[in-house]
Parts: structure tokens; C-alpha cells; sequence
């Protein structure tokens, strides 16, 4: 081969010396390269991070060497995320140091890490979606040849930016996309990969992959655990977190796993079994709430939902009955919300048949859904649930505003009383309910959210994440507030991330994966174990239909 | 010396609350700066010269503050729901070409020619709202065209001249006074307290408001908000139109030169001045009265004062300025307490 691009670190590269001693340069074109296996690539000693008292990650002391892939695993909020943000420099840690290749990394600072030769591939991907693939690709540098031209360092090089962004595509081994394509007329599986490729054109030393697969399809997804390898094989070493537990079998050479910010397993490849790996997840407490609430008695079915799909989301079948509480487990773009939506009529269904209450159900609005006697509490509660500027009084009436005016006239007084009900109801409190909603905590705002569906007394809650970013005090507050809605005949379906919750409150869970349900567990077998299990979409039984990609 | 008289009149119009002390409940109201406002300057250009309270110079304010007030309100309302209508004075101009056409061109009588035009002009609003809300296009962009094809229309059929001879109806809208009030200024003010029943006392009003304050919450919370804006539109281009008929009739020719050209931009700034956010949903029709009145006495009071009027524009300019600076200020002051 001719002369390599050398590892070209962004512009201003100052300790460019650092990434020189042979990472992953073009290691898929299959140079064998003399890998420097062993070497220590990253190096934390006594690395903290605290949000006011809460500690989300405490590592005393963890090495990565060269030539590795390192699985990173935990539940949600086991402090994976943060772990990779120290390390990329966008999270400054409390206390500790982080050493890269040998070299201090200052707290804070994305661009000193990424010189360093730290590159991360996030879950959302920060691609600029005017811009097309090539420019997205060697966004923030330049191409190699452009140091040679003339005037090469002031003129953008159409060509050399097209030939390099084509070429870092075929090394990660994406084949057919049109690299002068702006970047979001192209779906999700080809961004994710675009996203790889970018942090590819670094010539990282530690490549981050954050659930790097989870957009995916079979086949890609393959292709990206062989780039991993290829990394590592080549001297790379690959931070790689993990949520489909199999990947992690067949990638890994080393487990972490990661339990309420602390290291609490290092497992070999050999070691790192199913069910070793959701233990350690999980915890040594055997997950079973048998606390908490008495079985519903049984009643009519509410909601029956058959063969449901929209965009994402199923075939899907599920029957919530009155007084009942369901729990929609699952991971990250399983389609838990999708469900919501979809049942709601916020996202538009693309088959199958709804039964709400007894009668077929079509909406075509949100507003034919609240009409009909749903109600949904959405998990973004600033973008979706609050008029952030306007009064708590405006926002608790929302969504009974037809109903408390007389031949569409508000009256004042009615208005106010009816809010000061639904507030002293509910419990929240205020100075005044003409205060704006956006001066009150977050579980203030959550139970005014609530509040304002339960005005309504709707047949059926949808709720989507109801205690995130509520604090202990009103969670439980807002449990009660659910359990109470339920013994009253309420059918409630709970979408959540935090299995604690669901095995809380719920009298039986439905686990999503792929957009389907597939397990359906009730409360005598709750655990964690179980839902785990399902959810990380691997053999959870009969259940699991084949895993076509959606 | 009249900066303490100021609070005193204001205070009797937001008072119906007896909870919490008067004062503070002024202090908290927003509109409270810009009612000040035009107290001082009203008091003011008064005592400094006698002629600017005179009887005839008040009426000619009265019939100006309609015509802008009118179109003013319009754009409040469109811009509650988070757009915006560039359209309102270049409609108005149409308007009141197309009236006097109907009216002595085509020989329609007065009334029938008015119907015609509110039917054009709602149909205008309605593609406005169609647009803004089925296809997606950003309100300025839509509103822009109509703001420039109306203009067109406008001397397309007058070729520059105007339009003579138009019916008696006109001038007994536009130039009749009741007990020395000037009609428009009374059909102003009834329109204006229709705005304020629909927008405070009505639950369609108050999803207008939760449209433009988060549309994706009102969504979800089951209102129906494309109604809404579409319906916003449609009254904003209504409200130019039934502004069209008073300018025309106070005029009594149908010309051309001059009329509308602009005035969106005086509606936009009456409505910033009185206190809506451009952002949406916030902001009352007391404010949008008063940001009105405020330009409308600065205006008048340059001329009374014979400053060059060539200055005009710098003193509004300055005004809106302010305006919009307080309103920031005050909207990261929220932002901060949140």
C-alpha cells in the first residue's frame, strides 16, 4: 500500500505524538500492524463523580490495556453513561485521574481527550443533519491531502473530503450510501454507522461504543462487532457497552459491571455467563417486591389491544383490565413509549385493532383518545407535559377545560375552585396556584401532571417514566396516588425504565423487545432476573418469535 | 412630578381580586408598565401643550387608534399561538382597494362589496392556516408571500390612481361620531373586549394559549390545536379586512398610496410593546390595547411637538427596542426562577 493517511488529530494538534504509536490506522485493510498488546491505554485511580449528595460513579482504581475489548455492563443509572463521560471529557469528575496513553487528562475538556485518542460513539448521535455524509464525516478536520495544497488549510476540499469520507465508509464497511446526501434524509441503522465511521476517522486509541448496536440490524450489528475486534486486534483498545447480554458473550475479552456507580465484577470471558452477568447487574438482593399491593380484583377488560403496529412498534397484543396495573418493561428503544403513543393516537398506527372499553377504538388525535376517557402522562415532562411560563391553575385544567366551562365560557370562579381542588386532591404544594408551574419541584410538577388526568377520571392511564426526576418523597406519593387510582377501577398501563418501580406497583409486567412484547410475567414470578433476561432479548422461551429487525 | 400618578388609574383595571395586597398584585401584573407608560406620556404631552388634549386632536387619534388597533389585535392573536402574520397591512391595503372596486366598478352595493371582501380576506387566513399547520411551513415565509402578492394586487388594479365615488355606507362607518366619540373607535373598543372575553373567559381561548406556550403538551393533553391556529389566522385576516372598511371610509376614495404599507410592523410592535412574547402564548389583550394607545400617542405627540417627522420612525424604533429588551429581561428573570 502506499503512503497511509497518517492519524490526522483535528486541527491545533498539539499532542498529536500522543495517538502516533500505531492505533488502528485503515486496520481493516488488513496491514498487520506490530500491536503493542499489554500496554495500558486508559488508567483511573480514585475517579468520583457526584450530583450534590448522590455519588453515580466511584471507581477506586480500573486499567484498560491495548488490544482489549472491555464490556461495560449495568442497569439503567448503574453509571455506565458517566463512566464514558469521564473519560470523554464531557463530565468533569469529582475527584480522581484519568490517564490516556500516559498522559493527564485534564477534567472537562472533549477536545483534549479526543487529541489524546479518545473517541466516543454515542447513543444520540450529534451528526449536523443539514450536512451531507462527507462533511458530517470529517466535520471539525480536514482531509489529509488538504495539508499538501496550496492554500489547503483555508479552501474546503470538495473532492479530498469526499474520497476520505468514501473510503473511512468502506473501512467500517458500509457499502451504497451517497456521501453527498445530507445526513438525515438517511434512517437510523445508516446514521449509527455514520456515527461510527466518524469516530473511525479519528484513528482513536479508545474507541467508545455506547449500545452501539441498539439501532441496528442483525447484520450491521455484526459488522460493528468486527470493527471492534479489528480495533483491538490492531493494537485499539474498545470501551464497549453493552446491552444485549449475547454481543457481549461474543465480543468481549473482559467484563466490567457496573452496579449504582460502583465496579462491582470483573469478569473473564469465560466467567461472564447469562446469568453471572444479570446477578451482578442485579444485585445480591433477590429482586421480589412482595411488599406491596393487593391483586386486583378481576374485572372487565379495559384496553385490548390485537396485533397492533405502528412505526417501531409490534405486532403487538396486550389486555389491560379494570383496577389493573401493568408494567411495560423493557430497554431503550424497545418501544415502551411507542405503545403509549400508538394506544393514544399520538403516533399514528399502521394496523390492527384497539378495544377501549368495550368499543373499537380509532382515534386519529390525542384528543379523540381524551375524549373517549384516556389520558397520558409522557415521560418528557418539560417538552411534553407543562406550559412552562403559565400558572399551575392553567395547567392542572388543561385537559378539563371543555368540561368545567358552561357552552364554552370559562367562569373564574368555577376555574379556580376546580384547580385548588384538583391541587389540594393531589397534594401539591405551592405558594398560590397562579404561580407559574415552572417554579415547583419536580415531583410538585409531576403530581400536577397527574392531577390534571385524574380531573378528567379517565378509564385507562398511560404513563411514560412517572417518577423521573421526582424525588423520593413524592415517588411515593405518586405511587400511592396510582394505587389508589387503580383499587377506584382505573386501568393504568406504566412504562418504565426503573425495574424497582414496576416491581413495585404493578400486578403484572409486560417486557418489550424489538417493538414486541416478549414476555408477559405476573406478579408471583416478578424479579428482576426474569425481566432481564427477556429484555436483553435473548432465549426467554417460546416467547420470542424469531428476531427479525424492525 | 407625574411619575406617582401614574399607578393610580391603572390600578382600577385589573382589580377584582381582593386576596392579596393591591400593590403587589400591580407589580406582578405585566401590563402594569406599559398602562404607566402611557399615562406619563399622555400627562405629559398634556400639560405641555394645550392642544394635544383638544377635543378635535383626541378624535383624530380616536379614528387612527382603531385602523392600527384592529389589525393589531389580529396579529396578537396569530402570534399567541407561536406564528406569525406579516400579511395584516398589505391585506388592509387590498381590502380596501377591492371594497372600492366592487363597490363602484363592479357596482355591487356597499354591503354586498364588504361581504365579498370578508370572504376573500377569511379565505386568505384560512390557506395562511392550512398552510401553517397541514404542510408545515413557517408562518413568516407564508405570510411574506401574501404580504407581497397583495401589494401587487393592489396596483395591478388601481395602476396607481384611485378609486372614486365609492357608496354613502362607507363614510357612515368611517366618519360618523356618537356623542363625539368617533364610531370606529367604539367598534375598536367592542371588538377589543370580544378579544378579551374569547381570549380570558372562553376554554377555546385558553388553548390558544397552551398551543403557543408548548404545543406538543397541548397536543398530547387533547386539544385540538391545529383548529386553533387555523382559526387565529382566518380572524387576523377578517380583523384587516374590517379594518379596510373604516380606513376607506374615513378616507372616502379608494387609493392606494400609502395605505397598510407597513403597518404590520406597527401591529407587531403594538403587540410586543403591550407584552406578548413572540415566542407564543403569552401576553394579554389589556397589553395589546395599550401597546396601541403608547405608539399612538408617541406618534400623535412628535407631530403636536413639530418635531420633524422624519424622526418618528427613530423615537418608535427606540420605543419597540426598549420594549422588547424588557420583555427579555423579564422572560430570563422567569427562566432563572424556574
Amino acid at each position: 500500500m502506499t503512503d497511509t493517511p497518517a492519524p490526522a488529530p483535528g486541527p491545533g494538534s498539539g499532542p498529536g505524538t500522543a495517538a502516533g504509536p500505531g492505533p488502528a490506522v485503515s486496520a481493516a485493510s488488513g496491514a498487520a500492524q506490530p500491536a503493542p498488546a499489554g500496554d495500558t491505554a486508559v488508567s483511573l485511580r480514585d475517579v468520583s463523580k457526584s450530583y450534590g449528595p448522590v455519588k453515580v460513579l466511584d471507581i477506586p482504581s480500573l486499567d484498560l490495556v491495548r488490544g482489549q475489548i472491555v464490556a461495560v455492563v449495568g442497569e439503567n443509572g448503574a453509571g455506565k453513561s458517566t463512566l464514558m463521560g469521564v473519560l470523554s471529557g464531557t463530565v468533569t469528575p469529582t475527584t480522581g485521574t484519568i490517564d490516556i496513553t500516559g498522559q493527564r487528562l485534564h477534567p472537562g475538556r472533549p477536545d483534549q481527550s479526543q487529541a489524546l485518542g479518545v473517541a466516543l460513539v454515542a447513543q444520540e448521535f450529534p451528526l449536523v443533519g443539514q450536512l451531507s455524509v462527507a462533511e458530517n464525516l470529517l466535520l471539525g478536520r480536514r482531509p489529509a491531502r488538504a495539508a499538501s495544497q496550496r492554500l489547503g488549510r483555508v479552501i474546503v476540499d470538495r473532492s479530498g473530503t469526499r474520497a476520505e469520507a468514501r473510503a473511512l465508509l468502506a473501512e467500517v464497511g458500509v457499502k451504497g450510501v451517497d456521501v453527498d446526501r445530507p445526513v438525515e434524509r438517511f434512517p437510523v441503522p445508516v446514521r449509527q454507522m455514520i456515527e461510527i465511521a466518524k469516530a473511525w476517522g479519528h484513528r482513536p486509541v479508545v474507541l467508545i461504543l455506547d449500545e452501539p448496536t441498539s439501532s441496528l440490524g442483525p447484520v450491521e450489528a455484526e459488522r460493528v462487532l468486527d470493527l471492534a475486534r479489528a480495533h483491538a486486534r490492531a493494537g485499539g483498545c474498545v470501551l464497549f457497552i453493552g446491552h444485549r447480554l449475547d454481543e457481549v458473550q461474543a465480543v468481549a475479552d473482559r467484563v466490567l459491571v457496573l452496579r449504582t456507580g460502583r465496579l462491582v465484577a470483573d469478569l473473564t470471558p469465560a466467567e461472564a455467563t447469562e446469568e453471572r452477568m444479570i446477578r451482578e447487574m442485579v444485585g445480591a438482593e433477590l429482586a421480589r417486591a412482595d411488599l406491596t399491593p393487593p391483586p386486583s380484583v378481576e374485572r372487565t377488560t379495559t384496553l385490548s389491544v390485537r396485533e397492533l403496529t405502528a412505526d417501531g412498534l409490534g405486532p403487538v397484543d396486550l389486555d389491560v383490565k379494570a383496577g389493573e396495573i401493568v408494567g411495560v418493561a423493557g430497554l431503550m428503544g424497545s418501544g415502551r413509549s411507542r405503545l403509549l403513543h400508538t394506544v393514544m393516537g399520538a403516533q399514528p398506527r399502521t394496523g390492527g385493532t384497539v378495544t377501549f372499553d368495550g368499543a373499537d377504538f380509532r382515534p386519529r388525535h390525542p384528543a379523540d383518545a381524551v375524549g373517549a376517557g384516556m389520558g397520558l402522562v409522557p415521560e418528557d415532562r418539560k417538552e411534553q407535559s407543562l406550559l412552562p411560563s403559565h400558572s399551575v391553575r392553567w395547567n392542572v385544567t388543561l385537559a378539563t377545560l371543555r368540561r368545567i366551562s358552561t357552552r364554552g365560557v370559562l367562569r373564574p370562579r368555577s376555574d379556580k375552585a376546580h384547580a385548588a381542588r384538583i391541587v389540594k386532591d393531589l397534594g401539591v404544594r405551592l405558594h398560590s396556584q397562579e404561580q407559574p408551574i415552572s417554579d415547583l419541584s419536580g415531583g410538585n410538577q409531576q403530581k400536577a401532571v397527574f392531577g390534571r388526568w385524574l380531573a378528567a377520571q379517565p378509564k385507562l392511564l398511560l404513563l411514560d417514566e412517572p417518577t423521573r426526576g421526582v424525588d423520593v418523597g413524592a415517588k411515593a406519593e405518586i405511587y400511592s396516588l396510582i394505587d389508589a387510582a387503580a383499587q377506584d377501577g382505573l386501568a393504568v398501563l406504566v412504562a418504565s425504565s426503573e425495574l424497582e418501580e414496576l416491581l413495585w406497583i404493578c400486578h403484572r409486567i409486560v417486557v418489550m423487545a424489538h417493538g414486541r412484547v416478549v414476555a408477559d410475567i405476573p406478579r408471583e414470578r416478578f424479579g428482576k432476573e426474569v425481566i432481564m433476561t427477556a429484555a436483553a432479548g435473548s432465549t426467554t422461551g417460546a416467547l420470542t418469535q424469531g428476531k427479525a429487525s424492525a | 412630578m407625574n411619575t406617582s400618578t401614574a399607578p393610580a388609574p391603572s390600578g382600577t383595571v385589573a382589580g377584582d381580586e381582593p386576596r392579596r395586597p393591591l400593590l403587589r398584585r400591580l407589580a406582578e401584573t405585566p401590563e402594569v408598565g406599559v398602562v404607566a407608560a402611557c399615562v406619563v406620556v399622555f400627562v405629559s404631552l398634556a400639560l405641555d401643550k394645550s392642544t394635544f388634549a383638544s377635543a378635535v386632536n383626541l378624535q383624530g387619534m380616536g379614528f387612527d387608534l382603531a385602523q392600527y388597533g384592529l389589525i393589531a389585535i389580529g396579529e396578537s392573536l396569530v402570534i399567541l399561538t407561536g406564528g406569525i402574520d406579516l400579511s395584516v397591512g398589505a391585506l388592509l391595503g387590498t381590502s380596501v382597494i377591492l371594497m372600492s372596486w366592487f363597490n363602484v366598478r363592479a357596482g355591487l352595493p356597499p354591503v354586498l362589496a364588504i361581504l365579498v371582501t370578508l370572504a376573500i380576506a377569511g379565505t386568505v387566513g384560512l390557506v395562511h392556516g392550512l398552510a401553517v399547520t397541514r404542510l408545515k411551513m413557517p408562518p413568516f415565509v407564508v405570510t411574506l408571500v401574501t404580504y407581497t402578492v397583495a401589494q401587487g394586487v393592489t396596483l395591478a388594479i388601481t395602476s396607481g390612481t384611485s378609486i372614486t365615488g365609492i357608496g354613502g355606507t362607507f363614510s357612515d362607518l368611517g366618519q360618523t361620531y356618537v356623542a363625539q366619540v368617533p364610531l370606529p373607535l367604539i367598534i375598536f373598543a367592542v371588538v377589543a373586549v370580544a378579544a378579551w372575553f374569547f381570549l380570558e373567559r372562553t376554554y377555546a381561548g385558553r388553548q390558544v394559549y397552551a398551543v403557543g406556550g408548548n404545543p406538543e403538551a397541548a397536543r398530547l393533553a387533547g386539544i385540538r390545536g391545529d383548529r386553533r391556529v387555523v382559526s387565529m389566522y382566518v380572524t387576523s385576516s377578517l380583523l384587516s379586512a374590517f379594518a379596510g372598511i373604516l380606513v376607506l371610509g374615513r378616507m372616502g376614495v379608494g387609493s392606494a398610496s400609502g395605505v397598510g404599507v407597513g403597518w404590520e410592523l406597527s401591529a407587531i410592535a403594538a403587540a410586543v410593546i403591550g407584552g406578548v412574547s413572540l415566542t407564543g402564548g403569552q401576553g394579554r389583550i389589556l397589553g395589546i390595547v395599550a401597546g396601541t394607545v403608547l405608539l399612538e400617542l408617541i406618534n400623535n405627540g412628535l407631530t403636536t411637538l413639530q418635531i420633524n417627522s422624519n424622526y418618528t420612525n427613530i423615537v418608535l424604533g427606540c420605543v419597540l427596542g426598549l420594549a422588547i429588551t424588557a420583555d427579555r429581561l423579564r422572560a430570563r428573570s422567569v427562566a432563572r426562577r424556574g
